[in-house]
């Protein structure tokens, strides 16, 4: 007896008929494979030492603003007040998903938290680094709950303050925790039901509380929030982040206010020592090192975009893979919008006697869209290893090599989340002031067509931007390879030929994304 | 919450001779307004089973307790873009992990390719709709979820605060015994000094 699986879905509530966005015309399309072009001879070309990345410089030199802006990060009361705001948006998404309509283009738990929050949150890495940790309602209201404090250090006691097993000292529970919620986000479509987006929202407030009440400081952010990782590794690329103003004063500081804290300020949650700082990665933003330092010596800082992942970023095999995978899930969030995708899930779940919501047809789908962008980068590694003048380990060289995949990954899933963005955020005011959708009907198809005929920006902007940020993705790509192979290599010129395999590598990944922004994009609500 | 009680008639036929044209638009019935209601439907789910490709949706967009509703169902073969011509049983249950109780609501011919079964609810609740067929030989049986008026969500709430309260007493009461056992060592320590 043929029989769907278990009930379909919540409540997949979608009027009908399906609208796809158009794809980059293409006018658009020419002119990132010229850039492409260019870049590879561009690539092969050139000789050399590493490129400089330029200096950073410290925002609080800035005149007029320095002075504000570093008044800003040492005072508590500003980043609590964003943290009671964040969490109070948050417990209206859980209210909203739980008691609001199921239509998800009429509820606040749909609309804010995958139209606005998930598409708006990759956008703001670029400008604010990992800013979004420092307000993070799950681990604000995780914290208020075990610390009992709304801010401050909290008692010592309120927590077991285990070390977190050396097997998940790494980020690969992250990395799980990231397959999951792809998988549950364009699997089960948990970003159409309102009532699922409040009970992820709720799960998740319940782990970080869990992990905070059993281990030392914020090993839920380190080594298991799939967001918090995201953003680590993505505003490697950021050109703000967190710095000391004087490196001199740090190079001489004995009492390590940042890393042990003070009686009144926690001590900085992911164990990172100011002085030593060399990458974003774990850096949550919370500004205790700030408030902790006694000689006030820590601001946000400008550098060269990409300057983490060329140079001063440790490369490590669990993050290597994290970022590869990223390049595969940014890419499958793509593949799974188009309108073809749903044509082969039927095809294969037909083959394999798959029924219902084709959850087995669509894990396999994503299993070997991780798996072939993780093969072909090994398969390039592995050729580089054998044309680098030196031998280097496989582990270190496929490590040091995934930072070119970051601005690829990251360029497109800013691509993709912008069109999201411009096109589905129509109309989120109105879900503002009836955040639960009371009396509200679906969307009919003139809703739907002037979401479609009318984006934010003008469509041609969107276009622009879209084949910019591809561009971008590539050059940078491209640097970091250059300059992460001459670090493989040591002093010596990796010399051209070695360039070649993850250069192909790039140069693959760069153009599957540009045929996938080819393709018209199905409307998510 | 009695099936039975909550179910107060189900006229299979009875929308049939209002029967609009479905319009048709690559393979699928296009609907926005519905020929008994001035909303669109609440639900649309499209699902594959064995060799049929199914959709499936729920008219007025939010039904009420004693108002009529409707489901529309239908399928066309995946190979060929064939409508299903084969009866169509639908049943009805509590959404509840424990009910057993299932009723037989009504079998349907197609109109126009498509499936139509009326229904009233006398009470609000989350039910599940059973849709069965035979083709080729083989029994096909698909469930969908049915909202009835409002219901209270409060489950997932009280779960979490549960949640929280474990892991928030259990990790107090570990850590008091936990700081015992160190000023208990202490004292020892001191003592043999």
């Amino acid at each position: 007896m043929a029989r769907a699986a278990g009930v379909l879905s919540q409540l997949t509530c979608q009027a009908p008929g399906i609208m796809a966005h158009p794809g980059l015309p293409a006018f658009w399309v020419e002119l990132v494979l010229a850039a492409v072009v260019v870049g590879i001879g561009w690539t092969l070309w050139r000789t050399g030492p590493p490129l400089r990345t330029g200096n950073g410089l410290s925002l609080a030199a800035w005149p007029i603003v320095g002075s504000w802006l570093r008044r800003l990060v040492s005072v508590p009361w500003l980043l609590l007040g964003l943290r009671i705001l964040s969490a109070a948006l948050f417990l209206l998404v859980i209210h909203a998903g739980l008691f609001g309509t199921p239509l998800p283009a009429r509820n606040l738990a749909t609309v804010l938290t995958w139209s606005l929050w998930w598409t708006g949150l990759i956008i703001s890495i670029y400008f604010v680094g990992s800013a979004w940790c420092a307000i993070c309602p799950w681990d604000a209201i995780a914290t208020w709950l075990v610390r009992r404090r709304l801010w401050g250090r909290g008692s010592e006691t309120a927590s077991l303050q285990l070390r977190v097993p050396r097997m998940l000292r790494n980020v690969w529970p992250a990395w799980g925790m990231f397959v999951g919620l792809t998988w549950l986000e364009l699997g089960l479509g948990i970003t159409t039901s309102p009532y699922l987006t409040a009970l992820l929202a709720l799960v998740i407030v319940v782990l970080a509380t869990l992990s905070l009440a059993v281990f030392e400081r914020k090993a839920f952010c380190r080594h298991f929030c799939p967001v918090g990782r995201t953003i680590g590794v993505y505003s490697e690329l950021s050109p703000v982040a967190l710095r000391p103003i004087d490196s001199t004063i740090c190079a001489n500081c004995r009492s390590l206010e940042c890393y042990h804290g003070t009686a009144s300020v926690e001590p900085c949650p992911t164990h990172l020592v100011m002085g030593r700082l060399q990458e974003n990665t774990f850096c949550t933003s919370c500004g205790a090192c700030a408030l902790s330092c006694p000689t006030h010596n820590v601001a946000w800082q400008t550098r060269p975009v990409g300057q983490e992942a060329m140079e001063t970023a440790r490369p490590r095999w669990d993050a290597g893979w994290f970022i590869i995978g990223l390049v595969a899930l940014t890419s499958l969030h793509g593949l799974s919008m188009l309108p073809g995708w749903e044509r082969w899930m039927r095809e294969l779940g037909r083959l394999i006697g798959d029924s219902g919501q084709l959850l087995w047809s669509f894990s396999i789908g994503m299993g070997v869209s991780l798996l072939v962008p993780g093969a072909l980068f090994a398969g390039a590694v592995y050729l580089t290893r054998r044309l680098l003048p030196r031998a280097v380990r496989f582990d270190r060289a496929f490590a040091s090599l995934a930072f070119a995949g970051l601005p690829l990954a990251f360029s497109y899933h800013l691509a993709h989340n912008i069109n999201h963005l411009v096109r589905e955020a129509w109309g989120a005011g109105s879900v503002f002031l009836n955040p639960l959708g009371i009396g509200t009907l679906p969307l009919s198809e003139a809703e739907m067509q002037l979401r479609h005929l009318r984006p934010l920006v003008h469509q041609e902007v969107l276009f622009a931007l879209q084949a910019g940020l591809l561009i971008f993705g590539f050059w940078l790509a491209t640097r970091i390879l250059q300059s992460r192979l001459i670090q493989l290599a040591g002093a010596a010129d990796p010399g051209r030929l070695a360039r070649l395999p993850v250069l192909a590598f790039i140069t693959a990944v760069t153009l599957f994304n540009l045929w996938l922004l080819m393709q018209p994009m199905i409307m998510r609500m | 919450m009695s099936i039975l009680r909550s179910l107060v008639f189900v006229m299979a036929g009875m929308l049939l001779p209002l029967a609009a044209s479905a319009h048709h638009v690559l393979g699928r019935p296009a609907y926005s307004l519905n020929e008994d209601s001035n909303t669109p439907p609440s639900m649309q789910v499209e699902t594959q089973i064995g060799d049929y490709f199914v959709t499936y949706m729920v008219f007025p967009a939010f039904p009420r307790p004693n108002e009529p509703g409707r489901i529309n169902l239908y399928a066309t073969r995946l190979d060929n873009d064939e409508p299903l011509t084969r009866p169509v049983t639908f049943k009805v249950r509590d959404d509840s992990w424990f009910a057993t109780e299932e009723e037989v609501i009504g079998q349907q011919e197609p109109v126009d390719n498509v499936y139509r079964q009326g229904f009233v609810f006398r009470e609000p609740g989350k039910y599940i709709i059973t849709a069965e067929f035979t083709a080729n030989g083989e029994p096909y049986s698909i469930d969908f979820p049915l909202q009835i008026g409002q219901v209270s969500s409060v489950g997932p709430i009280g779960i979490t605060i549960g949640a929280l309260v474990i892991i928030l007493v259990g990790i107090n009461l570990l850590q008091r015994k936990r700081l015992a056992r160190l000023k208990t060592r202490d004292y020892h320590a001191g003592k043999g000094a």
